[in-house]
């Protein structure tokens, strides 16, 4: 087991705990907020959360899947949202080897790219459609996403960080 | 430390099924072929209808903050909202009385002119209420979803109205909920009659970035159009009843490089943040069928191969 020094001994994840937050982030992306041009999509996030810690049960299939739900309540094209997180979630899949090793902040330098083209590959296929172009605060919603990754990082590692043996006095 | 404890585990030797890039080109070319057989041959109906319905219980979660947000909005709100509504009701509705005596009898004055016509009776129009789930989030289109579906007896095509004018048309039906794009919609048009002239036009949504109105097209350098003229539906395409207010004149301008005016309008009905509204079953249903062609008188030889 070869991993970067001072990173911390993780628990295994729970499935459970995985499909809950895909869940609970599709469920955020399905809050109605109404248009927001900038708005993060949390589910991009989360699956590429998974997809880089977790390759071996979060990985294209699964992406393909949460896309076809976003595609059925934004009423967009049925396999716009599916190809844009397959291919999210196969560049996850590569870059998980090397970007482990770097630190949580230039992880998220790192991110940005993916979601970028994530956001690129819908906006494409929309022009291609016919659709016309929403307005440059589009390009705020990558950056945002990669700046939650942090966030994300600390908040779905919680149960995995928890010591192996309950001691009372220490909780977490 | 019990065994089982790390996150790190070997991934399998032998059984890793297909690679990442195997299930990468798979899984694209789902994608694109669902995609090709939505626009060209809509043949993923069944698919939406049955992930739309298996989503439902999650939808209803997401859809309860904002049904508890609006609640307590009202709650607090309430009574001076409540006491200002009614006055703006009462006035409305003074408005209305006027015209409704006025229509009473202009609508006998229209039975009898057009029983001596020998006229066909004016249509009537079923309709059915209904509530506006949520705004759908999307950026590149404008629509809203609707609470009753399929089960409920909602047709493909249905105008959708809401108190002040047309709100838009039902373009996809689901078992228990369905889909309205809105006017604004860069995909919908609606033919229009221009009340005060009475010239015919059709009106599109405006594609233009973050405008939400509707824009007249075609009609020439000279054409007869006043800022605050009110369009109201023509009724030749058989899906709207005809009358029904659609939107008012905002904006003329004079184009230079073309020879026709580029006119703005304003939607009547509230297309953002409406709640309640009609779904009218499709004219097109009510009139009958054209009569079939007579068959041409037989020529000769010539026309009886071909």
């Amino acid at each position: 087991m070869i991993m970067r020094s001072g990173q911390q001994l993780l628990l295994p994840a729970s499935p459970v705990f995985i499909w809950g937050s895909l869940l609970a982030a599709l469920l955020l992306n399905m809050l109605p907020l109404g248009r927001v041009l900038w708005m993060p999509d949390s589910l991009a996030l989360v699956l590429l959360f998974w997809s880089v810690h977790q390759p071996l049960r979060v990985g294209v299939g699964v992406a393909f899947m949460f896309g076809l739900f976003m595609d059925v309540n934004q009423t967009s094209l049925l396999g716009l949202h599916a190809l844009a997180y397959t291919v999210l979630s196969y560049f996850a899949s590569q870059a998980q080897r090397h970007l482990l090793w770097y630190k949580v902040p230039l992880q998220a330098l790192q991110v940005l790219p993916l979601l970028a083209l994530a956001h690129a590959v819908q906006m494409l296929i929309r022009l291609i459609g016919g659709g016309t172009f929403p307005g440059w605060m589009l390009l705020l919603a990558p950056v945002l996403e990669a700046s939650l990754w942090p966030v994300v990082s600390v908040l779905l590692l919680v149960p995995q960080r928890r010591a192996p043996d309950r001691d009372e006095s220490r909780p977490l | 430390m019990a065994l089982g404890t790390l996150d790190r585990s070997l991934p399998p030797f032998f059984n890793q099924g297909p690679s990442v890039l195997s299930k990468l080109v798979f899984f694209g070319a789902l994608s694109v072929f669902l995609m090709v057989a939505d626009v060209r041959f809509h043949l993923t109906q069944p698919i939406r209808a049955a992930l739309s319905t298996a989503l439902l219980p999650v939808q209803w979660l997401a859809l309860k903050p904002a049904d508890a947000l609006r609640y307590s909005r009202d709650y607090v709100s309430g009574l001076s909202q409540a006491q200002s509504n009614s006055i703006e009701a009462s006035k409305k509705l003074a408005l209305q009385s006027l015209r409704a005596g006025q229509v009473e009898q202009l609508t006998q004055e229209n039975n009898r002119l057009r029983k001596l016509l020998g006229l066909r009776e004016q249509l009537a129009i079923p309709v059915m209420a209904a509530e506006v789930l949520y705004d759908v989030a999307d950026l590149y289109t404008r629509k809203v979803i609707l609470d009753k579906g399929q089960v409920q007896g909602v047709e493909l095509g249905s105008p959708v109205l809401d108190e002040s004018g047309v709100l838009g048309q039902v373009t996809r039906v689901h078992p228990l909920v369905s889909e309205v794009t809105l006017l604004i919609d860069s995909e919908l048009s609606i033919p229009v009659l221009n009340v005060r002239t009475g010239a015919r036009s059709v009106a599109y949504g405006d594609p233009g970035a973050g405008s939400s109105g509707l824009e007249l097209r075609f009609m020439g350098g000279n054409s007869d159009v006043q800022p605050g003229d009110l369009l109201t539906t023509s009724g030749v395409d058989g899906v709207y009843p005809p009358g029904l207010p659609v939107a008012k004149v905002r904006h003329i301008e004079g184009r230079s490089e073309s020879a026709f005016l580029k006119i703005d309008c304003q939607p009547l009905a509230l297309v953002t943040g409406t709640r309640h509204v009609i779904v009218v079953k499709p004219v097109v249903s009510q009139i009958p069928l054209r009569p079939a062609l007579e068959a041409p008188p037989a020529r000769g030889k010539k026309g009886a191969a071909s």
